[in-house]
């Protein structure tokens, strides 16, 4: 294993080393459930680019035609206690405030505003509006 | 498409395309004073472009095209199309620049050494930086750090600063009225303003700097500095940086010796004035 | 990860480390940054793993050799079974094999 800078085994440092003369570094091994890895990983490019304004599509353009339910699962139009989708996409700012703040989408009723904020709760990759989402919720 | 200007700024280079002439027209004139690329070569294009012919005039929208792009990109307004511009250089280096790490940060520079602040929108990193630009500081960059890969280094990249809400009135105050771009109000992000480097940062665009120290600003609380760790640093690093990953060993290379090297400090400060104190005063302490 | 070999059930376990100059280890503060040039992943990791891999770097070991090339240059603590988990860990991101 190629050492950078220094030259010994694991480096001590201050937490592991005992100042007392004699005694050997202690190497704790941890306990069972503990994880002492942590992978990087890739930043998605919009919380890195500042003044980067996406939206998400309320449904998904290739299932416009359907409602959305309170749960934000989607169902047949017509289907009792359903919205339909909204005709505007949802811009990324408003539907982080929505979120975080507990305001509403603008121009939505109670309902739509619930169904279509589930909605997006819920969104899987491949779907449209689902990298906007995920990088309004990656922690700042 | 119909009008397009180049400009180069440190070593990126742009083509800009568009079906409108006015956001053209604009960049032409904030950007008079930069380099335009060599023979007509460009490392990156960016379009903005009408979805139909006809939405040209009718209800214009523009829609953000380029050798880059992400998903869901929201349409812009016309008079948004500067906005609209900068936005697509930036998505240009974040997602296609190889030739230095990138660090989602601004700096500046003093006898050669560099000052870099890091952090999110709202942070003041971008304030910070154009206040300390017209106090003896030479702009090194603003939405982008580009450290270089195989020695310690940072290299200017001075576009315009985006100025938000209320940054916009507390430079107005201190620059001329013509390096200004227009006032754009009603952006997703509230009010933008851009505002162009001085003569001396865009003249000297192609002088790095060695890193000095590293910020991380945070505006709106009380006055606080706090030494980071190395180790915490290097994690928020490489979440503040785009090509991080695709740099492989290159990358994990140059941000260790980073880290390594240039100390770091949380910066929470309540006030403009109070920020440029604590700024001056860690420089004087750990910068020279 | 590694398949599983043709062992007999009753040979024990054993792990080998990746070759000479595969990983990069960088020490920051009580945490090390590690490169793996073979997946290109960056890790951020604790003792005990940089001295579990350096240890696996003399050759292949049961957990048994392995803890005593340990103890040969630290002071071990740690909870009963805490090596193996570690040794999981390890195994699963792909930084060691479990022969």
């Amino acid at each position: 294993m190629e050492r950078s800078e220094d030259q010994r085994n694991g480096a001590p440092d201050a937490d592991e080393t005992r100042a007392v003369a004699g005694r050997r570094r202690v190497l704790q091994l941890g306990a069972i459930g503990a994880a002492t890895i942590v992978s990087v990983r890739p930043a998605l490019a919009q919380t890195a680019v500042s003044v980067m304004t996406c939206e998400i599509p309320v449904p998904d353009p290739a299932r416009a035609s359907q409602y959305i339910a309170p749960d934000g699962t989607l169902v047949a139009p017509g289907t009792p206690g359903a919205v339909p989708g909204s005709a505007t996409p949802f811009a990324g700012e408003d539907v982080r405030r929505a979120l975080t703040q507990g305001g509403s989408l603008p121009g939505t009723s109670a309902d739509q505003n619930e169904a279509y904020l589930n909605y997006i709760r819920r969104l899987q990759a491949g779907t449209g509006g689902f990298t906007c989402f995920a990088s309004i919720q990656m922690p700042r | 498409m119909r009008h397009g200007t180049a400009l180069r700024i440190g070593p990126a280079s742009f083509r800009i395309a568009s079906d409108w002439r006015a956001p053209i027209a604009l960049l032409d004139r904030l950007y008079a004073d930069y380099p335009r690329p060599e023979a007509g070569f460009a490392d990156f294009t960016v379009r903005l472009e009408a979805k139909r012919p006809w939405r040209r005039w009718l209800r214009p929208s523009i829609h953000l095209g380029g050798d880059y792009m992400l998903p869901d990109a929201l349409p812009l307004s016309l008079a948004h199309g500067l906005l609209a511009a900068e936005m697509g250089m930036n998505l240009q280096m974040a997602l296609g620049w190889r030739r230095q790490l990138l660090l989602h940060a601004s700096a500046v520079e003093k006898d050669g050494r560099a000052l870099v602040m890091t952090g999110e929108s709202g942070s003041g990193k971008s304030t910070l930086a154009a206040m300390l630009g017209e106090r003896g500081w030479r702009l090194l960059g603003d939405e982008f750090t580009l450290l270089d890969l195989d020695r310690p280094g940072v290299r200017g990249f001075p576009r315009m600063v985006s100025l938000k809400n209320e940054a916009i009135a507390a430079m107005a105050g201190e620059v001329a009225g013509e390096r200004f771009g227009p006032l754009l109000r009603d952006t997703p992000k509230g009010a933008i303003r851009h505002l162009v480097p001085r003569r001396d940062a865009i003249a000297r665009m192609d002088e790095g700097a060695l890193p000095a120290v590293l910020l991380y600003p945070r505006f709106g609380h009380a006055a606080a500095v706090r030494p980071l760790q190395k180790s915490e640093n290097f994690m928020r690093l490489t979440q503040a940086s785009t090509n991080y990953v695709a740099l492989g060993e290159r990358g994990y290379a140059a941000l260790t010796r980073f880290v390594d090297t240039v100390p770091a400090f949380g910066v929470d400060y309540a006030s403009g004035a109070e920020g440029l104190a604590t700024v001056e005063r860690l420089w004087a302490e750990h910068g020279r | 990860m590694t398949p599983p070999t043709d062992r007999p059930s009753d040979t024990p376990v054993s792990y080998r480390a990746a070759a000479p100059g595969a990983t990069i280890v960088t020490p920051l503060d009580s945490l090390y940054a590690l490169y793996d040039r073979r997946s290109g992943l960056t890790q951020l990791v604790a003792q005990p793993v940089p001295a579990i891999l350096s240890a696996l770097a003399e050759g292949v070991a049961t957990p048994g050799e392995l803890q005593a090339r340990l103890e040969r240059d630290f002071a071990v603590e740690g909870e009963a079974g805490a090596l193996a988990a570690r040794l999981d860990e390890l195994v699963a991101l792909g930084l060691i094999e479990r022969l």
